[in-house]
């Protein structure tokens, strides 16, 4: 079988949708954000296949070239700024821990109304 | 250089904030960073101006795409500016009352300005993520600054949660975009899939995959206007806005409520119009004004329902933002809809200036009213307070007259504006709604008014007295300064929202979009 772009395009779906339903169903701060992680990593699967398939580029004397790599450049992108995201959200749910001894979610319920 | 000089009011920040770091690394003693990120901020929004007094250079192909620099975005520069300068002054007064005043406050909300400064002037959808997230991680941690306190954490923990997924929810849609475009820039992916859709299909599989194409790029739409209307915090994505600004230090919530606001809506304009705004873009795609049309009623309803029955102003005042967001997205669904959108679109940039000035001082008039250890935020604290305090009261009851929208204060205006942009581009019923939305947040603006100037405090009740700070007062004057300015004036600075929207202006980003628009096909066909 020859994968073709339809199949990277389906597996990244169905990783973001678990991500997805991870997020909505769990109660857990912890999966949350590991939830949200499987998204944005089912986002590179998706942009990095996206750009290895891209069409060649005609250049001068029918030599063909790479397509342009804004979907692997991306990617890296993503990467970093997930990176950052991971540090700033694993920090926030530390400090709720420590004053509140859960990282449940539907335990904090102090504000409301 | 010219580089350098386009992008300054964004490099200012940027630069500005490692400058505060290290001034925080070597200062013996906390707290005094307050005046230096006030002065950057205020720098930041003298260079948006000085750009759009002088011109902007013509050749803006340095850019690739990736920024528009043009005088939308020096508006909403200069707006952020002096949001976060008003915001940065109050935070020096609340912070050093609540002896919260650690210095990296000061760095988190410079970056965060310099995030949000991208964000509108993001012309590709790299570009929007990044500015996104950089404005957001600021935000965050400047939410749950108040380490102590279980409330604050809880709100940060709520708003990251959300954040996240929203921002997740972004980079799908943009993933989808690129895979069904090959391209990342606004014009690229606009020109692209209006071509898809305007290709006559040669055979019934050519015409199937048509089909196919159009529905994901519907879905790529919905997945944009999702994430977008949660970070505006509109109806049914609100959810994280009333606990985020409750539980935040009040000087965070100022900030939140009118820089990132401004920011989104900019940013969301910004694609909306751009990627969607052609009526044979992706078919059914524009379509969207009628469904935002839809999200702005329930917006604008549900906050002003549910503000009326709130005890703490602080959490008033969050779900009056949310109803703000209702009225700001008047000016977002008829800007489609008219002639070169442009006046709908000027109505919405003169609200977003104006609600700036207006929340930044009802939020500052209420943190002068908390000393520390007794941050009046319930409308019990505040009975007699404006009888006791007649300085601060009056500085209270102008703000909330702005955010109700009574003459001679700019709030009348920027609603007046909006409404009317509505009735012009033919949404009579959403400016009746809206109307009828502003007598009902009447009562519970006035309701404030009338607990301070004739209730008495029950007995043995706190009394509420205001705190001494030359910050939270210096900022206070700036703001009450413009909304009476701009409530005598309003058409003056109409005319500025105008000239920002008109196609003249739209020159000097010409090149930018027709660069994009240019060389990335060449480079990818």
């Amino acid at each position: 079988m020859i994968l073709s772009l339809g199949h990277y395009l389906v597996l990244s779906t169905v990783i973001f949708s678990i991500g997805a339903a991870g997020f909505l169903a769990r109660r857990n701060a912890l999966i949350a954000l590991m939830s949200i992680e499987l998204m944005l990593n089912a986002v590179n699967l998706m942009l990095v296949a996206a750009n290895r398939w891209q069409p060649l580029v005609q250049g001068e004397g029918g030599a063909t070239t790479a397509p342009a790599p804004h979907g692997h450049v991306f990617v890296f992108f993503v990467i970093a700024v997930a990176a950052a995201e991971a540090a700033v959200g694993l920090a926030i749910v530390l400090s709720y821990y420590r004053l509140r001894k859960t990282v449940r979610t539907d335990a904090a319920d102090m504000l409301r109304g | 250089m010219n580089l350098v000089l386009l992008l300054s009011p964004i490099l200012i920040p940027v630069v500005g904030a490692l400058v505060l770091m290290l001034l925080d690394a070597f200062q013996k003693e906390e707290g005094g960073l307050a005046m230096p990120t006030a002065l950057i901020h205020f720098t930041a929004a003298a260079m948006a101006l000085a750009l759009w007094k002088h011109g902007l250079p013509a050749d803006v192909s340095a850019l690739h795409g990736y920024l528009t620099i043009d005088k939308v975005s020096l508006f909403l520069d200069a707006t952020i500016a002096l949001g976060g300068a008003i915001a940065s002054l109050l935070a020096g007064g609340y912070l050093a009352e609540h002896k919260l005043d650690r210095g990296e406050y000061y760095p988190l909300i410079t970056f965060s300005t310099a995030g949000a400064m991208m964000l509108v002037s993001a012309s590709d959808v790299l570009m929007l993520f990044l500015g996104l997230e950089t404005m957001s991680l600021g935000v965050y941690a400047m939410t749950g600054f108040r380490r102590g306190s279980p409330r604050s954490a809880e709100a940060a923990m709520k708003y990251f949660l959300l954040g996240s997924f929203a921002a997740a929810l972004l980079l799908f849609g943009s993933a989808l975009l690129y895979v069904l475009t090959g391209h990342t820039d606004y014009a690229g992916i606009a020109s692209a899939l209006h071509d898809a859709a305007a290709q006559t299909a040669a055979d019934a599989t050519a015409a199937a995959q048509q089909t196919t194409r159009a529905r994901v790029g519907i879905f790529a739409m919905l997945l944009v206007l999702v994430s977008m209307a949660f970070k505006v915090g509109a109806v049914p994505f609100h959810m994280w806005t009333p606990d985020a600004y409750e539980g935040a230090p009040t000087s965070s919530m100022a900030y939140m409520s009118v820089v990132v606001k401004a920011a989104a809506f900019g940013a969301f304009a910004r694609i909306m119009l751009a990627i969607f705004g052609d009526a044979n873009s992706a078919g059914a795609a524009a379509g969207w004004p009628a469904a935002l049309a839809w999200i702005a009623v329930a917006t604008m309803t549900v906050g002003n329902l549910i503000a009326l029955a709130q005890t703490s102003v602080k959490r008033m005042l969050a779900y009056s933002s949310i109803a703000h967001a209702g009225y700001l997205l008047l000016g977002l669904v008829a800007a489609p809809r008219e002639e070169g959108g442009t006046t709908a679109y000027a109505a919405m940039l003169f609200y977003l200036l104006s609600y700036t000035v207006s929340n930044l001082g009802a939020v500052g008039a209420l943190i002068l009213a908390g000393r520390r250890g007794a941050e009046s935020v319930s409308h019990d604290d505040l009975a007699g307070y404006a009888r006791r305090h007649p300085a601060a009261g009056f500085a209270l009851t102008l703000f909330l007259l702005s955010l109700t929208g009574i003459p001679p204060t700019v709030g009348f205006f920027s609603k007046f504006y909006v409404v009317r942009s509505a009735l012009d581009a033919g949404f009579t019923t959403l400016a009746i709604i809206a109307m009828i939305n502003s007598a009902i947040s009447a009562y519970y603006y006035l309701g404030v008014l009338v607990k301070m100037y004739m209730r008495d405090p029950a007995p043995g009740a706190p009394l509420a007295s205001p705190m001494r700070s030359g910050y939270v007062t210096a900022a206070l004057i700036v703001s009450a300064f413009f909304v009476v300015w701009m409530g005598v004036m309003p058409e003056r600075w109409l005319d500025l929202a105008r000239e920002a929207v008109s196609p003249a202006a739209a020159n000097a980003a010409a090149p930018t979009a027709d660069n994009a628009g240019g060389s990335a096909p060449a480079a990818q066909h």
